[in-house]
């Protein structure tokens, strides 16, 4: 493995900065990669089902990427954010689809 | 499509891959360094010479394969194809290295003249 | 990560590998061996071996199959027909029990009756041994076993995500990938592990991005459903009416009897309609009723998409209606293509050989990566003094997945053969057989991880794989003197593909035995 740290040290602190980044990239990842499907399939000016299917394919592309950034930011914090960044507009947009719809 | 026209056109694709793949491979320094000893290098002229004549054997595996199974299937059978060539390649570059300049150009000749046939038996 | 990006990156590469690359090893080989799923299940029918099966038209073949209909299930909702093609010489019937006999059944679940005709004369033919033959391998390798269904498809998509985040980062970090493409130096130890790794990794690289995505896209609508949910605001039900548009003529029965018009005449319609091509499959809803309708597809082996052309006919008079197939847009074209890709059914020998090198390859490249983390965590441990547990699992692990898993497929065609014809819940017994020869090895992995076991497993499913073609020939298969003159090339390529690889599990098995420090090549683990 790559691991440049001396064997025994902070082996705690390291292995819960990897634990803590892992769930940040699983859950977060998979959270941001279904904001943007969801927003693509409400927003893109295609039939439905093109949409729906375009999205979804589009998603599936998200995720892996964003467990990679979760990974190669320089800290778990980094790496929350740049998720919550990605995520942002996307999630905009979902609300603004959801009270165009209310209204 | 008459078989003589897939056997040559089949010919080509094959062979233009493990052609195309050996003189990349050759190219390289590190592949020149076993077929022509340590150290050595191939001269900016030959490496280009090398490169082009390779890329044109893959693309010339690739139009064959298009026109064996059309606009869809052919670029699978040319991924498919470039597999097997690879894998033939690596196994020559590793283990029959010095045989690597004349098989690759015995396979370029070959896909080069089924290519020909093909055009002219279309 | 703070060590910069490559390093980060090969990291996440080693551990989204290797945490999920044991049932990636299942999933490659099942997977891998589906591509030939047909050609197993005839091996695994050896009563049907012989049976002369004569070439007919198509719509004498359609004729056949509606007579041979018409007699055993006149009330049913649904007949499906598949016309006799190169894969498939025997003609297929199946179709839906009326619905009071399902409710009798108490099961829920449809369960379609078939039966396997001779396309020239109609009669069922010789009642062949029950087996799911090579459909065991098929749904294996995305619905395990002994298991709910979905569960099983969850475990598999995130082993599938896995996979694909090991690729991209694969991909990324191998940061010398053009200067080292052709790269193998054998018997270096570490350095040729990482060597037949990246070689078997890039040599397919297309084949293993595409079948890895394309397998999320198969199941894609239970993995992120979202898309789905808020175009059609939670409707899931009119999603798929649009993907998978349904008879023109309505879901329900007329109830008002009516002939069924002659198949032969409406297959020729079709295959003139495309071309000359034959047709494939015919699926006739609600026969001898107002409402029936015949949707004739179009056979696999052109293009690539796994939408096959349908057209659509009146059951009754035999007249063309409007197809489903117009207005497809581009995303519907794409997952169609994706799916058809993965699944593979329309490529030709050609083409399907060389899926199934690639997929060998895959399992190449997944084997040789577990190999690699094991050989480079050793000496580690070797200087520390002793094998710590989790490097001691990973060897086990490695053994019962790499070389258990060719035993137990060996074991399952075995089984096939050597169970009593008439028993009862024959296929899960060959299941059993299966499942308990890797649980075998997988013990006996755990239990003594070392050199000695790899040797043993490894000469276990060579001998096994190699006696197949003795076994098919001594329990009453066409064996290789058979198939070959008479030009049975399914037989022929499943005797000689197994011959293969059981030499080269042998082999492997011996050259372990000869190098005293691991510096072989496993070229065999790729089965």
């Amino acid at each position: 493995m790559t691991v440049s740290q001396p064997q025994k040290a902070p082996h705690l602190r390291y292995r819960a900065g990897v634990a803590v980044r892992a769930l940040i990239a699983i859950f977060g990842g998979y959270a941001v990669a279904a904001a943007i499907a969801a927003a693509l399939a409400m927003w893109l000016p295609i039939a439905r089902v093109e949409a729906a299917l375009t999205a979804t394919m589009t998603g599936l592309i998200v995720y892996p990427c964003a467990i990679m950034w979760c990974f190669a930011a320089r800290t778990p914090l980094r790496a929350l954010g740049g998720l919550l960044l990605a995520a942002l507009p996307f999630a905009l947009l979902l609300a603004v689809g959801a009270q165009g719809a209310r209204a | 499509m008459t078989s003589l026209y897939a056997v040559v056109t089949g010919c080509a694709a094959v062979a233009g891959a493990f052609s195309g793949f050996a003189f990349l491979g050759l190219a390289m320094d590190r592949h020149w360094a076993d077929v022509h000893g340590r150290g050595t290098e191939p001269s900016p002229a030959q490496r280009r010479r090398l490169r082009w004549f390779g890329c044109g054997q893959l693309l010339l595996s690739l139009l064959a394969c298009l026109a064996l199974r059309g606009s869809s299937q052919g670029w699978v059978l040319w991924l498919g194809a470039l597999t097997a060539a690879g894998w033939m390649a690596v196994l020559m570059l590793t283990y029959a290295v010095r045989r690597v300049p004349r098989s690759g150009i015995a396979a370029g000749s070959l896909a080069l003249l089924g290519a020909g046939v093909a055009v002219l038996v279309r | 990560m703070k060590e910069g990006f490559r390093q980060s990156m090969a990291w996440l590469h080693t551990w989204s590998g290797l945490l999920v690359g044991w049932v990636l090893m299942l999933i490659f080989m099942a997977g891998t061996s589906s591509y030939y799923r047909d050609e197993i299940t005839l091996w695994m029918k050896p009563e049907l071996h012989q049976t002369a099966i004569s070439p007919v038209t198509q719509a004498m073949a359609a004729d056949q199959a509606a007579r041979a209909l018409q007699k055993r299930a006149p009330d049913s909702e649904r007949w499906f027909v598949s016309l006799p093609s190169g894969r498939e010489p025997a003609l297929q019937t199946m179709w839906a029990p009326p619905a009071g006999e399902e409710k009798a059944k108490g099961k829920g679940r449809r369960r379609f009756e078939e039966a396997l005709l001779d396309p020239a004369s109609g009669a069922e033919l010789a009642d062949a041994r029950s087996t799911r033959g090579g459909d065991f391998f098929y749904r294996l390798h995305f619905d395990l076993h002994y298991m709910p269904v979905p569960v099983a498809r969850w475990i598999v998509g995130i082993c599938a995500m896995s996979m694909l985040v090991a690729i991209l980062s694969g991909i990324v970090t191998h940061k010398r990938i053009f200067k080292d493409f052709f790269t193998f130096r054998p018997r270096k130890g570490q350095r040729s592990w990482l060597d037949f790794h990246n070689v078997s990794a890039v040599l397919a690289l297309p084949f293993h991005l595409m079948i890895t995505y394309t397998g999320l896209v198969t199941l894609m609508f239970m993995y992120m459903p979202w898309g789905v949910k808020v175009a059609y605001n939670n409707n899931d039900k009119a999603f798929f009416a649009e993907l998978f548009p349904g008879s023109p003529k309505g879901p329900k029965a007329a109830g008002v009897a009516a002939p069924l018009t002659p198949l032969g005449p409406v297959i020729a319609h079709a295959s003139q309609a495309w071309g000359g091509a034959p047709a494939g499959r015919i699926v006739v809803d609600f026969p001898n009723d107002a409402a029936a309708t015949i949707a004739v597809t179009r056979q696999e082996g052109h293009g690539v998409s796994s939408d096959l052309p349908t057209l659509i006919y009146d059951g009754v008079t035999g007249r063309p209606l409007p197809s489903p197939d117009a207005g497809r847009g581009a995303a519907v074209e794409t997952r169609g293509v994706m799916y058809g890709l993965h699944i593979g059914r329309f490529a030709d020998p050609l083409l399907r050989a060389l899926f199934f090198i690639s997929g060998l390859a895959g399992c190449a490249m997944v084997a040789t990566g577990l190999l690699l983390w094991a050989v480079k965590e050793k000496p580690k441990h070797l200087k520390a003094g002793r094998i710590g547990f989790g490097l001691r699992l990973v060897e086990g692990l490695n053994i019962g997945a790499v070389a258990g898993l060719p035993v137990a497929m060996a074991a399952y065609f075995w089984a096939n053969r050597l169970l009593p014809v008439g028993l009862a819940e024959r296929p899960a017994a060959e299941a059993g057989w299966f499942f308990t020869a890797w649980a075998v090895a997988m013990v006996a992995g755990l239990a003594w991880p070392s050199r000695p076991m790899w040797r043993l497993q490894l000469l276990a499913g060579g001998m096994l794989f190699a006696l197949l073609p003795v076994l098919n020939g001594a329990t009453g298969g066409a064996h290789l003197l058979v198939s070959i003159p008479n030009g049975l090339w399914a037989l022929a390529g499943f005797d000689g593909v197994t011959l293969l690889i059981g030499g080269l599990l042998l082999y492997a098995s011996m050259r372990l035995g000869r190098a005293p420090v691991a510096k072989t090549r496993l070229a065999g683990n790729a089965a």
